[in-house]
């Protein structure tokens, strides 16, 4: 082990993270709003919604995120969309988490007591209210352990960004491997990180999940 | 678009994806196992044996999966673990993928409205009874979506493997990539083939969805 | 007008995402002649992966190695303004046929099979084989000692390739584990998995000159002598640039400049071919 390889890369590994930390960000915020989206749509009473929905989920849940970056950023250009590399990662980013967030918020939708919605429907509560009083804060509450479970992917996973000339945290580590041919240190240093934040987001997802048990 | 090229690589990605299939299914057996186990130890009140796998659960969950496979595989040599890279790369995906089965299952305990659990033990149930008559069914309603995401995610973790030349299909797919630099040829075969494998998990997923929420459509 | 390859290749791509779900529209406009345009832009654009020294890496973040310093002459020759992108290799070549960039700087192996598909210029250095050890290993002496003994490469590339037909000169065959990565190779050759990696010699010298307490070189190479070159789009607007680029390597040669580098990176200098050759593999 030699110790000093790691610290003379760390700045500019920390720098880097700083890059991995917002483009994430960026991408699980989209990654939330779509996910509702599609699960409104998959829940729709129209067929062709439903539809729709479901080829979404299948299709970036199924292709791998590093083949959909590839398409945003060296296929859309074919077709006269030329996108920047910061809108390619997290658009990506953003559209597989959305896949899968759709999921985890569907399974917590079939675990409420279909009989709770309906009896508030009877009481005379718009579907809006419904939502809003009753579906959405027990759904939040059974999902919030699968979602940082995805936050927490979705983290790592957004080392792939690079394919599209975004320098993140994981390409770093790799710089600095190759060019002083000690990995195990350089891999190491750039593990902890990963683990700072995402112990930061499991420990917000915690904090949420005991307001949100404690409301309900 | 050279279509002889898939005819050439054919036999070699079709090993790959063999292997892909082989260390997905025998990793992620291990992992909802191993998942499972964790999420039901930490219900015994045991703080100790809460916070270090607590711990475990953080560390495995808050690392690249990379990392950890280079540790296993570099580091296992040096106290006394020398395995050959299927079997490493079998066990890193199971010890990964156990991090986050046991937090799904953990959600899934703790959606089982505790009304179910009273009128069980009430009834006079025993707690063997309570726990895959009652805990399981009704969890796996919430669970099962997290579940196969779970397993999804863990298929694409495969390709990591690569990386000590495990032969999966990314491994094959780098390999037609290097020696024709046939590059769109090898995205359009990794796309599809991943798709297909994808979409058949998915589907046995909402198979299970059904059988798993058949008793709500039935009461 | 006969349709160059690389159009009839996108076209046909082109169809089948159509079938895969994604509607494609529009017909890719005329192109300019490629150099004629970096001229105008005053700027070449070139990608390789710094990671893959002495040829490109990074120091401090900084783009360094053999290929830097030649695009730089290039550059100069051509009165233009270099800009390097660093990119996994995974999308250096997607990215060169998508035109986000003009020109690979990246050191590849001339094979039949790969210029089918690229533009080749004329070499930039030798890329023959060669052996690396562990340095407190007294068994081997010479690339023969390595009959019966394991070895490791990165999979696909002409080392490799070089490596096994030497192989079947040897009284016990060599056993060959390929990797995607050279750098696991070294790893496991430090860790004793293997007895050897195999590199093109440019590289391995390099990796045992900042590594000298745990690797040597197994001398002397061996194989048929095989060179990198630079890589370009095939087709007739873009083979102006790989031209220009090759008659600027070619001038570096003769007025001393390659001399220069290659003294810088590897100690030594030596003549390199003054056209693309014929690759026998």
């Amino acid at each position: 082990m030699k110790l000093q390889a790691a610290l003379d890369a760390l700045p500019y590994l920390l720098s880097a993270a700083g890059t991995t930390l917002w483009i994430s960000l960026a991408g699980i915020a989209l990654g939330q709003v779509l996910g509702a989206c599609v699960l409104l749509a998959r829940t729709a009473r129209s067929p062709a919604l439903r539809r729709a929905g479901a080829v979404y989920v299948s299709f970036f849940r199924g292709v791998p995120l590093l083949v959909q970056l590839l398409l945003i950023y060296y296929f859309l250009p074919y077709i006269g969309i030329d996108v920047p590399p910061l809108v390619a990662a997290i658009g990506a980013l953003g559209l597989a988490s959305g896949a899968y967030v759709s999921e985890i918020f569907r399974g917590s939708l079939a675990a409420i007591p279909r009989g709770q919605a309906e009896a508030a429907q009877a009481l005379g509560f718009s579907s809006a209210t419904v939502w809003r009083r009753i579906l959405l804060p027990q759904m939040l509450r059974i999902s919030t352990p699968a979602l940082v479970n995805e936050l927490i992917l979705l983290l790592k996973a957004s080392s792939l960004i690079s394919v599209v000339g975004v320098t993140e945290l994981t390409r770093t580590s790799h710089s600095f491997a190759a060019a002083t041919y000690r990995p195990f240190e350089i891999y190491i240093t750039a593990a902890l990180i990963y683990l700072a934040m995402n112990l930061a987001l499991a420990a917000l997802g915690a904090v949420l999940e005991r307001r949100l048990a404690a409301a309900g | 678009m050279d279509v002889s090229l898939f005819l050439h690589y054919g036999p070699s990605l079709a090993s790959g994806l063999g292997v892909t299939l082989l260390c997905w299914a025998a990793g992620a057996a291990l992992g909802v196992v191993l998942g499972f186990a964790i999420a039901l130890l930490r219900r015994l009140p045991v703080p100790p044996l809460r916070w270090l796998l607590r711990a475990l659960i953080e560390i495995v969950r808050g690392t690249p999966f990379l990392v950890q496979l280079y540790l296993l595989y570099d580091g296992g040599p040096a106290i006394g673990l020398r395995l050959a890279d299927i079997p490493t790369g079998i066990l890193a995906l199971g010890i990964y993928g156990s991090a986050y089965f046991a937090e799904i299952f953990r959600a899934g305990f703790d959606s089982v409205p505790q009304g179910q659990i009273e009128a069980a033990l009430s009834l006079g149930l025993s707690r063997g009874a309570i726990l895959w008559r009652i805990r399981v069914p009704t969890m796996l309603v919430a669970i099962v979506p997290a579940l196969t995401n779970m397993l999804i995610i863990l298929s694409k973790e495969v390709v990591v493997l690569s990386v000590i030349a495990v032969p999966e299909l990314m491994y094959q797919v780098q390999s037609m990539a290097a020696e024709t630099f046939a590059a769109f040829e090898t995205i359009l075969a990794l796309a599809l083939l991943y798709w297909l494998m994808v979409e058949l998990v998915a589907r046995l997923g909402r198979a299970a969805e059904r059988r798993a929420t058949a008793f709500l459509r039935a009461a | 007008m006969i349709l160059p390859p690389a159009a009839s290749r996108r076209t046909v791509l082109a169809a089948g995402l159509a079938g895969a779900g994604i509607a494609i529209a529009g017909i890719r406009p005329a192109r300019a002649d490629t150099l004629a345009e970096v001229k105008a832009r005053g700027e070449l654009v070139c990608a390789t992966e710094m990671e893959f020294a002495p040829f490109d890496f990074l120091v401090n973040n900084e783009y360094t190695g053999v290929d830097r310093d030649l695009i730089d002459e290039v550059g100069k020759d051509l009165g233009v303004k270099v800009k390097y992108l660093d990119l996994p290799w995974t999308s250096v070549l997607p990215g060169l046929e998508a035109r986000k960039f003009d020109f690979v700087i990246a050191p590849v192996t001339i094979t039949i099979e790969r210029m089918k598909r690229y533009s080749f210029t004329v070499p930039i250095a030798e890329a023959t084989v060669a052996l690396m050890k562990r340095a407190d290993d007294k068994s081997i002496t010479k690339p023969e000692d390595l009959a019966g003994k394991t070895a490791g490469g990165q999979k696909g590339t002409a080392q490799v390739a070089q490596l096994a037909e030497f192989s079947k000169t040897l009284p016990k065959p060599i056993t060959i584990k390929e990797y995607v990565d050279n750098n696991q190779s070294y790893a496991d050759l430090a860790a004793g998995r293997l007895d050897a990696s195999v590199n093109s010699l440019p590289n391995l010298g390099y990796v045992v000159s900042k590594r000298p307490e745990q690797f040597a070189l197994v001398l002397p190479p061996f194989g048929k002598p095989s060179y990198y070159s630079w890589v370009g789009r095939l087709g007739k607007e873009d083979q102006s640039l790989t031209d220009a680029i090759s008659a600027s390597l070619v001038k570096m040669q003769e007025d001393g400049r390659l001399a220069t580098i290659q003294k810088k990176w590897f100690g030594q200098s030596f003549a390199l071919p003054k056209t693309v050759p014929t690759p026998s593999l």
